[in-house]
């Protein structure tokens, strides 16, 4: 699975209430708070996330990003300027939001072999572990692989707004207003029902995570018609519309348009299938 | 580590906010006649890309380059992402990237 992250027992869960048995990844769940994240695995992120890492330390230090130490990353972008020798081959990552330094050392055959596929301008995922040389920050890549689905891409942006989200999280501790937030990571399985893009065996993008599962049904529907495209028909939004965009089934859709209705924060149109938000937008 | 020229990630909606500076959005081809490409955002709305070579109809390709309106882009860097392509998401990441997280983009 594209999964990367790890579910760490810290301290700030223990009181939540979050039992353990409710995990669907296998972890190496340290018994005590850990402090040294060796353990985290690759952590999806943005150059821009990178460049604004700050170091524990010297030069020889884990790097922090969120609050969190993190050694390797994983981050999809664009090569150029590769230049190969003998020892290294290095090239500029371009993922969008930055450009930044990569190196591979050519320790085996594979590494050559691998490295000799990748081109100017082609899209690959790089993963390899953070450094910092003569004050500035570079990526030893370990592994170098052309894109060839380019969902993956999408996937990675997801991949790392959702580490964004659950560092936070962590770091702050579990509030009773975020069980929303958790669920993501921790009840994939109870979620599969109500979301009908994870089923879809054409994505390969809906193993584990989906952004819907961020805010309830209701609260999309109500995003929804509250957008200033959906105010500005007069008419209303239809539930069949709101069924295909939210990618929710439609008997989903209808109870949410239920309570919202009951709150009366929306109102149907011309007729019981269409909606419109009360709110002016 | 540059981190100066960002691509913000766009669609039709989201282009208009960004005349002038540097975009990536994908669209899926409708028309292309060498100079002009015409084709459907991810959230199914008409974009016009200058600058792409000759791209088979229907398949997806990620344009990045300056927004000359807010229904045009002038492309720089093209990838053609395939025949297959899931919109949908890509348009959510694009909606998430200027909203609430853009701090991890821009």
């Amino acid at each position: 699975m594209f999964s990367s992250s790890q579910f760490d027992a810290t301290s700030a869960f223990a009181g939540g209430g979050f039992s353990f048995t409710q995990q669907t990844q296998p972890t190496d769940s340290t018994p005590s708070p850990a402090k040294s994240r060796e353990t985290q695995g690759l952590v999806p992120v943005t150059v821009k996330q990178i460049s604004e890492a700050s170091q524990s330390g010297d030069e020889k230090s884990n790097f922090v990003i969120n609050g969190v130490d993190v050694a390797n990353v994983t981050v999809v972008g664009m090569v150029f300027e590769k230049v190969g020798r003998n020892t290294d081959v290095a090239f500029i990552l371009d993922d969008g939001t930055g450009r930044m330094k990569c190196r591979r050392w050519m320790n085996e055959n594979f590494d050559s072999i691998e490295m000799e596929e990748i081109l100017d301008g082609m899209y690959v995922r790089v993963n390899g572990h953070l450094k910092s040389f003569q004050g500035a920050k570079q990526l030893v890549a370990f592994s170098v692989r052309p894109v060839t689905n380019f969902d993956e891409v999408t996937f990675h942006f997801i991949d790392c707004i959702h580490n964004h989200l659950q560092t936070k999280s962590q770091g702050e501790g579990l509030t009773p207003t975020q069980p929303q937030l958790v669920d993501t990571s921790l009840s994939t399985p109870m979620r599969n029902g109500s979301n009908g893009s994870q089923t879809a065996p054409s994505s390969q993008l809906s193993g584990q995570f989906s952004i819907d599962g961020l805010k309830s049904c209701d609260q999309l529907v109500l995003d929804y018609l509250q957008q200033p495209s959906s105010i500005g028909q007069e008419k209303g939004i239809h539930r069949d519309e709101l069924s295909r965009q939210l990618k929710f089934p439609v008997e989903k859709i209808m109870e949410s348009i239920r309570s919202l209705e009951e709150e009366g924060l929306i109102y149907s149109t011309i007729d019981e299938f269409h909606y419109k938000s009360t709110a002016s937008g | 580590m540059d981190t100066s020229s960002p691509s913000v990630f766009v669609n039709a909606e989201l282009l208009r906010m960004h005349v002038g500076k540097k975009v990536r959005a994908v669209v899926h081809v409708i028309q292309s006649d060498g100079e002009i490409t015409t084709g459907k955002s991810t959230d199914e709305q008409q974009l016009i890309v200058k600058g792409l070579p000759h791209v088979s109809l229907m398949s997806y390709v990620e344009v990045i380059g300056i927004a000359e309106s807010d229904q045009s882009i002038r492309a720089e860097t093209w990838t053609n992402f395939g025949n297959t392509f899931d919109t949908q998401s890509y348009n959510q990441v694009c909606q998430l990237a200027n909203g609430e997280f853009k701090g991890l983009f821009l």
